[in-house]
């Protein structure tokens, strides 16, 4: 693919995002929870793309593409499973929802730290969420990289690229908090999924359409078409991937502090449907896009090239594929900038603001911006890495913060729940999941995610059945829900 | 939890409980468009309408 093109496309996506960035600045950004979390007035379609543009990331027309490339149809149901797991908003939005409003949560593991009436639980949490998330995002700026160098034959370097993907996380987050992050990712959604969707009919069709599509798969594909298939998506495999990406809705705080965000229940609802139809329909556009990939190209060493090479083949007109190729990208920055404002949102407030005697509002929104770009030069630095395949690493990330996943639901649903409960689920379950992603051992075949859930929850039920419960602090939050929800029923 | 979202919860665990069993039970042989494919986009679409219906009343 020419490279003009391709610089072409990149420069018109950051005139236009930064333009709507530089529009969604209203108001004053000068405290907390303006900054983080847009003082609680999105409306639902803005937090239905922003939900879905934070969500979808660079791993799926790379990542999942690869996958159904090299193991078939498990990777839908991979990723459909992941898609159903979102029900678990259906019944925890409403209740993070209300709480927050209530309590002037900022963030999740604020939350948590006030629910189990303890600081260090929020100061470990959100450092957990750290050191999980920071290779995650890594993984989305290396997705970047492979995806620049891949297209344009090594005329723009995967540093090159990686570069280019930080610095716009940084620009976005940075601009206007939230609120840039929020419009920018609505137009990076739409981008992503009406450029990714066009080209999936373009490819579909030059393939002779869909009937010849689906009869050359059936024919000379077969083994993609079942699982386990070719063996790729043996049973283990697939449990060692689906439980991290099932509770992702509530694991990853990027993605749960927008529970908080939402201006009424009905935004929230809006967020949560609308978020499932762009889900459903990118996440089919990602598997076609893998198999298309499989027709074309059979025989690839490196999965995470069929989407570069499908790309810049003959199936795809040169301006489109170079087009894509941005809606890609702009797919990895709009789930980068959301993770960097978190993180910061993470750490000035529940890291920060707890060890810090004194740290006003004010305070902690200075270190929140100080820390953004730290953030992100941290993950530049972990990009630089190269890892060789990007969604194994994404998962791996998603096991670590698998492990708060009991502390969540207990925050809602059990009473006595401690925070010895928390901090030993948290920090037992978070090094082994660490031990076993370091040293790739995998006792009786098991991913480190489905251990990691496994050890937490029986970790955070047994200290907790040992230890005393806040109890008043559960019986007044927990009854705060009850007639809350009681309210909103009438 | 009230005793409607307890019916919609064990609903949508059920489906999900399917959208494991079945492609690795009986349709590990159908190796058409029909068979995974079409099971895994079939019980997200139903598990979707379920969302809708929990949802529906939300703030009204």
């Amino acid at each position: 693919m020419s490279t003009t093109y391709v610089w072409w496309a990149i420069a018109i996506y950051v005139l236009a995002s930064l333009f709507v960035a530089y529009l969604s600045r209203s108001g004053k950004q000068s405290s907390m929870s303006s900054y983080f979390i847009g003082d609680r007035k999105l409306n639902g379609f803005v937090s239905a793309l922003s939900y879905s543009a934070t969500t979808y990331s660079a791993f799926m027309l790379v990542g999942l593409s690869g996958l159904t490339y090299m193991g078939g149809v498990g990777a839908l149901g991979f990723e459909l499973i992941y898609l159903m797991g979102v029900s678990l908003v259906a019944f925890f939005g409403p209740r993070f929802w209300l709480v927050g409003k209530k309590y002037g949560y900022v963030t999740p593991s604020e939350m948590l730290g006030d629910r189990y009436d303890n600081k260090a639980v929020a100061i470990v949490v959100s450092i957990s969420s750290c050191l999980f998330l920071i290779p995650y995002s890594a993984v989305q700026l290396a997705g970047v990289g492979y995806l620049l160098q891949g297209m344009t034959d090594n005329a723009i370097s995967f540093t090159t690229g990686v570069i280019i993907a930080t610095v716009l996380a940084i620009v976005f987050s940075f601009i206007a908090g939230i609120r840039s992050v929020a419009w920018t990712d609505s137009l990076q959604a739409l981008f992503m999924i009406i450029t990714s969707t066009v080209v999936v009919i373009i490819i579909i069709s030059k393939l002779g359409g869909l009937g010849d599509f689906i009869h050359t798969l059936e024919t000379d594909h077969s083994e993609l078409l079942t699982v386990p298939g070719n063996g790729f998506w043996n049973f283990t495999t697939f449990l060692g991937m689906t439980i991290p990406w099932f509770f992702f809705s509530l694991s990853n705080p990027q993605v749960s502090q927008r529970l908080y965000m939402p201006k009424s229940l009905k935004s929230l609802k809006t967020m949560l449907m609308g978020f499932m139809i762009f889900g459903f329909i990118y996440t089919i556009v990602a598997i076609v896009w893998g198999f298309s990939a499989a027709i074309k190209f059979p025989g690839l060493e490196n999965a995470d090239l069929a989407t570069p090479l499908l790309l810049s083949s003959d199936l795809v007109p040169p301006i489109l594929g170079a087009i894509v190729m941005v809606g890609i990208m702009a797919a990895a920055v709009s789930t980068i900038d959301s993770i960097l404002l978190t993180l910061s949102s993470l750490f000035a407030r529940d890291v920060y603001g707890n060890l810090k005697k004194g740290a006003t509002d004010l305070m902690q929104l200075r270190v929140g911006k100080l820390v953004i770009p730290i953030i992100a030069i941290l993950a530049f630095l972990f990009a630089e890495l190269e890892v060789n395949l990007i969604a194994v690493l994404s998962v791996a990330s998603s096991a670590g913060l698998l492990v708060v996943v009991p502390a969540i639901i207990g925050t809602f649903f059990w009473k006595r729940g401690t925070a010895a409960g928390v901090l030993t689920s948290v920090i037992i379950g978070g090094l082994i999941v660490v031990i076993i992603e370091l040293t790739q051992i995998k006792p009786l075949g098991l991913a480190s995610g489905i251990w990691g859930i496994v050890i937490s929850t029986l970790l955070f039920i047994i200290v907790s059945l040992l230890t005393k419960a806040p109890e008043k602090k559960a019986n007044e939050f927990l009854g705060y829900i009850r007639t809350a929800l009681e309210k909103e029923k009438r | 939890m009230k005793a409607n979202e307890w019916k919609w919860a064990l609903a949508i665990l059920v489906i999900i409980l399917l959208a494991y069993i079945l492609p690795y039970t009986i349709l590990t042989e159908v190796a058409n468009w029909y068979g995974s494919l079409l099971i895994w986009i079939v019980l997200t679409l139903i598990v979707i309408i379920m969302n809708y219906f929990i949802s529906r009343n939300w703030g009204k």
